[in-house]
């Protein structure tokens, strides 16, 4: 991540043990889109069943839907499941809100029947909620938060959408989804595979080369069961996929590392280069009725390695030519999930723009501040300091103006630091040579702090007020410059004012990489600041505070740097 | 944008006034049953482009402007909202960034507002429009990073202070300093912890007389939305703050824990500090997801419903009234249906001295009837009065209904057109309740007082703790019009001796 950390670090004379051995902003996540282990399995036995087969010999297909919490959502807004098929349907409700699933009818309009239940909710009451309507096939009870209910069912024979939806009230309108039932299309025939040996970091012309092994493909999948190599080879499978109906065909591929596909000697969809699987790619063409060359093009550096080819029809649902499915396959290519965490960034104009929310890096009250000139910074109202800066863009709003607001947001430019520890306050006396620098976790106070508010100077610049030790404190921050040309400046005037405390020190910066430079002091490689009367005690850099020293003038510096820094993988 | 006016007329029967003799034949005159739009009208302004206005807080400026806190973190000023022609009103946006602006109150050129961890105040000091001064005047209870930790306040009560009630952390425990508390901050921004039991307020409000209620929502220990009265020391019926008492001296010891699957009038013997909820705005029918209050003080410029109360829901999108009376020192009384048909779900509103509401919210989370997905709209009567029952007040053997028409005699005798159910919630643990415990009294009687506005109905048996859902649809003015809104809900905390 481009985030630099800012590492544990000995300081003399101000030992570090106070502060948080993790960064403590990041909260667990639970996976939303996890899928129940064999759903695969039972899809392929799936493929060949249908014949002769004996219902209740075939275990069912297991689907988990979740409800997601605080986001009034199913985690699926489409389920793809055979004719007939065998389902297990998982709901599991982790939201804090009670929520069920009603499956109707192809072709009825769930929101008409969520409303028509408020024109008798007496009786929709008694029912729990569960609508009165002939088209209903399925449905779980109304489950209350943290519960989960089994649903085993046979899908429909017909073909069709059939919409599903909680009908709690008000719930339809964001809580529904469709059931896809479709046949699943063929799969490949006369299918071989040829390994090559190389190292490579992009995919070579596999024609110039000269096949190290090659055989037919275990069922017809397509398949990285090469026990011999598991880094640096190449493998082609070829085969040939039966058309019936004439029309648009879309294929998808993902894979770790890079991979291409074409038909009939025509590229349709690629994946180059070192990755991890993390998207699917799709690509699409029409095709005439008849049998169609495909040809899948893959090579591994090093890791992990995985390939996901699948297809889908006019006459077909999706379904898969490889035998590793990606995690999502079900929801198609990626490019096509709608973020709910991004896409409202804020413009910044000729004017600064104030953001009180949860940002990632300043607790629970971050301030976030973007400026004109491309630098954007965070101020915690807990630990009363400037928790982070960086450059390039200020801040994406869609986490808290999605749904209800929860979760801490991170900063969206690039190079963004924290001067000093997460949490270490502004100011502290040395009481003893190794007395700890206070540290505050997010959502508390420190003690001998209060938090004052701030007041926008004429250029609608903060300047942040706060007490300490019955020290009134100003921390204002004025910019010039733009920092994404390299010529940014970040101006900080700290004034207090009141009896300041015998052995104060102000906290400028600590991190992993702080150093003396020529004129100053090095925060990272992008950021140098310069303080006068600054000390650098180990990796702490802290002004001595007092009588004589009631104002402190430091200046951040961003540095021309030759662009942004990536996120590592 | 005009608004567009829903008619949605039921076509029925009445009887002509005269009434016929039993078998004889007679000509029944269908008439229109009136629609809410022919007594108070909903208009929507329309919102700035450059933001989704979605209203959380709204309180009146002085020049006839009004002050609107959204989700978004913004407070806009709008000049021109009391105009007869809202296309006139203008947007200036006076402040941003403040993490969700629940509560504005303004005072002595400040406009406080609350955000999620503090009360502050804003003012315009160099007279741009836009405020630049930030106080911080409380910031003395915690805040976790849980999304549900909500933060609502009131505006100034008559001493001076401001009310907050805050959201606990998710549905079930308070993970920070008095979350799941109802607290005062006093002008010195000192804070004092006031009621525990709060689980997820929708909003806060004064009645006539300045008591002070908030509203709560169905969830563990809530088997419906609620009406509470903020009666200071009490504990409002959610148990999962009580950590805090070791934080509150002033509150004296923590009460009993409520026992798990039991009864609001059960646990009320056993815990005295035990508020009941003033009215519950019975789940599901009158609403889902209740929010703010609104109390007639116009002085009849809002309709014959001077001093009582309005209350929003977000899921719904519609406004319900409350009548309130005091009976052996518990607020209780009953909640109409009033007014539905608003674009969003509503959370924030305020009326004014002309007795306009301006009303306004969002559906972004949960989900709203209104389908759009924020909306700001002001509500006004048209001079017409609406045949509804203006109060309903608990008698030792039933109840009087105080109708704001004279009533059609007949109609008001006849005990066919009266009829009552009684229920009550689980007051428990786990989310929510079904009604229970349903008891069908009969109506014994009704006698039309000699004001001929005044019905008085002996129910056997009234039940102590019990909703009390009654059904007039038979019952007709003296013009022959049906009741409005012929359903309303009781809840009967205690039942008068006389």
């Amino acid at each position: 991540m481009s985030r630099i950390q800012a590492n544990q670090s000995v300081c003399p004379g101000l030992v570090l043990g106070a502060h948080p051995k993790n960064d403590p902003m990041k909260f667990s996540k639970t996976p939303l889109s996890e899928r129940v282990g064999n759903v695969w399995l039972s899809l392929l036995t799936g493929l060949v069943a249908g014949i002769g087969m004996e219902a209740g010999a075939a275990e069912p297909e297991t689907i988990l839907v979740r409800t997601m919490q605080a986001q009034m959502k199913f985690d699926q807004a489409e389920i793809a499941v055979e004719p007939g098929t065998k389902i297990k349907l998982v709901l599991e409700n982790i939201d804090d809100l009670p929520h069920n699933i009603v499956f109707f009818k192809p072709g009825t309009d769930v929101v008409a029947v969520s409303n028509k239940q408020m024109e008798k909710p007496e009786e929709a009451l008694k029912r729990n909620w569960l609508p009165d309507d002939p088209r209903i096939w399925l449905n779980s009870r109304m489950l209350n938060p943290k519960e989960k209910q089994e649903l085993e069912f046979t899908a429909p024979t017909e073909p069709g959408v059939y919409p599903y939806m909680c009908s709690f009230p008000g719930h339809v309108l964001t809580m529904q989804g469709k059931l896809v039932v479709q046949k699943k299309g063929p799969i490949l025939t006369s299918s071989h595979f040829a390994v090559y040996l190389g190292n490579w970091d992009k995919l070579p012309d596999f024609k110039a080369l000269k096949p190290h092994r090659e055989g037919e493909l275990p069922d017809n999948l397509i398949q990285l069961k090469f026990d011999d190599y598991k880094n640096q080879y190449g493998a082609v499978f070829e085969g040939k996929l039966a058309v019936g109906k004439e029309g648009e065909y879309e294929f998808q591929i993902s894979s770790d590392d890079g991979s291409r596909l074409s038909v009939d000697g025509k590229k349709v969809v690629e994946y180059d280069r070192i990755h991890p699987s993390s998207e699917i790619k799709s690509g699409k063409l029409k095709l005439k009725p008849g049998e169609h060359d495909v040809r899948v093009e893959y090579f591994q550096g090093g890791g992990n390695a995985e390939l996901y080819v699948a297809w889908k029809g006019p006459d077909f649902s999706i379904t898969p030519l490889s035998q590793w499915l990606h995690p999502s396959w079900k929801g198609g290519a990626s490019t096509k999930k709608k973020s709910e965490t991004t896409g409202m960034p804020l413009p910044v104009g000729s004017e600064p723009v104030v953001y009180r929310n949860f940002i990632e890096g300043a607790g629970n009250r971050g301030i976030g501040v973007g400026y004109p000139g491309g630098m954007s910074l965070a101020w915690s109202a807990e630990s009363m300091n400037l928790a982070m800066v960086w450059r390039g863009a200020f801040i994406d709003a869609a986490r808290h103006w999605t749904n209800r607001g929860g979760g801490h947001q991170p900063a969206l430019g690039y190079d963004t630091l924290s001067p000093v520890p997460v949490g270490a306050v502004s100011m502290a006396v040395q009481t003893a040579p190794d007395s700890p620098w206070p540290t505050v976790a997010p959502g508390q106070k420190p003690e001998g702090f209060s938090w004052k508010g701030y007041r926008l100077d004429s250029k609608r610049q903060p300047e942040f007020q706060y007490e300490w030790k019955g020290v009134r404190v100003r921390d204002r921050i004025e910019v010039s410059g733009d920092a994404t040309k390299g010529n940014g400046r970040m101006e900080r005037t700290v004034s207090l004012s009141g009896s300041i405390p015998a052995g104060a020190l102000f906290l400028v910066g600590e991190t992993a990489s702080i150093k003396k430079v020529a004129d100053g002091f090095e925060l990272s490689p992008a950021l140098k600041v310069r303080a006068e009367g600054a000390e650098l005690r180990g990796n702490c850099l802290v002004v001595p505070v007092g009588a004589g020293k009631s104002e402190l003038k430091i200046t951040y510096a961003w540095k021309e740097l030759p662009g942004k820094t990536e996120a590592a993988r | 944008m005009k608004h567009k006016v829903q008619t949605a007329m039921k076509t029925l029967f009445v009887l002509p006034g005269l009434l016929l003799g039993a078998g004889a034949l007679h000509a029944q005159t269908p008439v229109q049953a009136p629609a809410e739009s022919e007594y108070y009208s909903i208009t929507p302004f329309a919102t700035p482009a450059e933001t989704a206005l979605e209203v959380s807080s709204v309180e009146l400026l002085p020049g006839l402007k009004v002050a609107v806190g959204t989700r978004r973190g913004e407070v806009w000023v709008v000049d021109g909202a009391y105009e007869a022609d809202v296309s006139k009103a203008r947007f200036q946006r006076f402040a941003e960034g403040q993490h969700e602006v629940m509560g504005l109150a303004w005072k002595d050129g400040y406009l406080y507002a609350t955000n999620r961890y503090e009360v502050l105040r804003m003012k315009d000091e160099d007279g741009d429009g836009r405020a630049d001064l930030f106080e911080t005047v409380c910031d003395k209870w915690g805040v976790s990073g849980d999304y549900h930790e909500y933060t609502f306040s009131s505006r100034f009560d008559k001493a001076g202070d401001l009310w907050v009630v805050l959201c606990l952390t998710g549905s079930f425990s308070s993970k920070t300093d008095f979350r799941g508390w109802a607290v005062r901050i006093k002008p010195d921004g000192s804070l004092v912890p006031t009621c525990s039991g709060i689980r997820s307020p929708g909003g806060i409000g004064f009645d006539a007389d300045g008591a002070v209620f908030y509203t709560d929502n169905q969830g563990p220990w809530h088997g419906s939305c609620t009406l509470q009265h903020l009666v200071p020391g009490s504990f409002q019926g959610h148990p999962g703050g009580f950590a805090w008492y070791d934080n509150a001296p002033n509150m004296g010891p923590r009460p009993v824990e409520p026992n798990d699957e039991s009864r609001m009038v059960t646990e009320r013997a056993r815990i005295k500090e035990l508020v009941p909820p003033a009215v519950y705005m019975a789940h599901g029918k009158v609403g889902n997801s209740s929010s703010f209050i609104v109390c007639d003080t116009s002085g009849g410029k809002f309709g014959p419903f001077q001093k009582q109360l309005f209350v929003a829901d977000q899921s719904h999108s519609n406004i319900s009234r409350v009548y309130l009376e005091e009976v052996n020192g518990v607020k209780q009384g009953v909640v109409f249906p009033f007014l539905k048909g608003f674009k969003s779900g509503l959370i924030g509103g305020r009326m004014n001295e002309e007795g306009q509401i301006f009303a306004g919210g969002s559906d972004r989370g949960w989900g709203a009837k209104g389908g759009q997905p924020y909306d700001f709209e002001r509500v006004q009567w048209t001079g017409k009065v609406p045949f509804e029952v203006h109060e309903m007040r608990a008698r030792p053997d039933g109840f009087e209904l105080a109708f704001t028409e004279k009533v059609d005699a007949a109609s008001a005798a006849d005990l066919k057109n009266y009829s009552m159910r009684e229920f009550t919630y689980i007051y428990q643990s786990k989310y929510g309740s079904p009604e229970v415990d349903e008891v069908t009294p009969k109506i014994t009687s009704a006698t039309l007082g000699a004001d001929g506005k005044t019905v008085r109905i002996k129910v056997e048996p009234l039940t102590k703790g019990h909703i009390h859902e009654l059904h007039l649809d038979g019952v007709r003015s003296a013009a022959g019009l049906p009741v409005l809104h012929p359903v309303g809900y009781y809840t009967l905390n205690e039942i008068p001796t006389k």
